[in-house]
């Protein structure tokens, strides 16, 4: 069972990922296999692909273990954009433009709701536009092109891509 | 390329973090961002503002397969690098001897040019993967420095060295400019501080006119401390 963050020493971990412990990979994976695994099922939608990307980014974890810049942001945050980008290099890749079925669950059709969740984000989101807010979570969470969120939302390309760049400016105003 | 606005730079980054970005674009982002400073600074940046999204997709048990996938993974990248002992690593004596015949040449140099002062600073810099010693500097008075090459380096044609020098609490380095391989080099320093004991010197790659923001952005190739001669 995955210990609360606070209470996991994440970079400590990393440092012996650097110095060749296998057993503290090992432990990264028991705290944060099952997330990453839905971050990446999310983004890649089939489980098989979902754990390609996974598996992956274990080694680039492994491997990157040395190189990792506590400066630039916390271990965790690192390990979950090294999967985030792996599944998004995929998605995006040429051929691999997933069309997203109806049924398919999405995060901007979960009630969203900025109260069950403290991080600052989700209060910076609430003073988007509900439309806006959607587009952010679609390309975020879902892995949806700007193409496929203007088809989800049934709205002009031009105006998904102008409502992306503002939301975009409008979290950085708020999260400073 | 034309020049790119901090507003343009942070829209690319947001959107590459998003994940909205083409496939050209995204490939484009991630070749900037090793030697790209500013663009890492502002990826880094969404990075910390989006990540707590991450927790609006529902976590999944990996199946038992995973782990011994990742760890048969791992066991074929490290059986290409066996481990070995570190008497038996070439690097470590190629460097150890380096280091010797860098000496003997300096501590020679030295006693062959006994009519100039000796040098009040010496510094050897080294590779940072394998240690082994490329340049030395030594400086007989505070005020100005040579750069003495060991060996010719290669250097990729669209690709210059620049030398760095940084003391403590200095609040970054400053160039001392560009240096041919193989070519040795006197700087002065009289915009500078004196040499200090531990003093911070290094050369990296850089685009041909050197570094575009003033600080290095590109790998380090040799590094070394400014070490007091007694």
């Amino acid at each position: 069972m995955p210990l609360a963050e606070s209470a996991f020493d994440y970079e400590a971990r990393l440092a012996a990922c650097a110095r060749g412990e296998r057993s503290a990979l090992r432990d990264l994976y028991v705290q944060e296999g099952p997330r990453l695994l839905g971050v990446a099922k999310r983004l890649v939608r089939d489980t098989a692909l979902a754990e390609d990307v996974v598996h992956e980014a274990f080694i680039k974890i492994w491997n990157g273990a040395a190189g990792f810049d506590p400066a630039r942001g916390s271990a965790r945050g690192w390990m979950f954009s090294v999967t985030r980008h792996l599944a998004l290099n995929l998605l995006r890749d040429h051929g691999r433009e997933t069309p997203f079925s109806e049924a398919h669950e999405t995060a901007a059709d979960d009630s969203f709701d900025a109260h069950a969740h403290s991080a600052r984000i989700y209060h910076c989101l609430e003073q988007l536009e509900p439309q806006r807010r959607s587009c952010v979570l679609h390309a975020y969470v879902d892995g949806y092109s700007h193409a496929q969120i203007a088809a989800r939302l049934d709205t002009p390309l031009g105006t998904v891509k102008a409502w992306i760049k503002r939301s975009l400016n409008a979290l950085r105003e708020c999260m400073g | 390329m034309t020049s790119e606005s901090a507003q343009d730079r942070d829209e690319l980054a947001g959107e590459y973090v998003l994940g909205t970005l083409s496939f050209e674009q995204r490939s484009e982002v991630q070749r900037r961002l090793p030697n790209d400073p500013e663009l890492r600074a502002a990826v880094d940046a969404w990075e910390r503002r989006l990540l707590e999204l991450t927790d609006l997709a529902p976590s999944q048990q990996p199946s038992a397969l995973l782990w011994p996938r990742i760890e048969r993974s791992l066991d074929r990248l490290t059986t290409k690098a066996p481990s070995t002992s570190w008497w038996n690593l070439l690097p470590l004596w190629r460097g150890l001897s380096a280091i010797g015949l860098a000496a003997t040449l300096i501590l020679g140099s030295i006693l062959l040019t006994q009519t100039t002062p000796k040098p009040n600073f010496l510094v050897v810099l080294v590779a940072p993967q394998d240690k082994a010693p490329g340049w030395v500097i030594q400086a007989s008075n505070s005020r100005e420095i040579q750069l003495i090459p060991l060996g010719v380096v290669e250097v990729p044609a669209d690709k210059a060295l620049e030398f760095w020098t940084k003391a403590d609490g200095w609040q970054g380095p400053v160039s001392l400019g560009l240096v041919k391989p193989g070519q040795a080099l006197s700087v002065p320093l009289d915009k500078l501080p004196p040499l200090q004991p531990n003093q911070l010197f290094e050369l990296t790659l850089e685009g041909t006119n050197g570094s575009p923001i003033g600080k290095p952005t590109g790998p380090i190739q040799a590094i070394g401390r400014a070490v007091k001669v007694l």
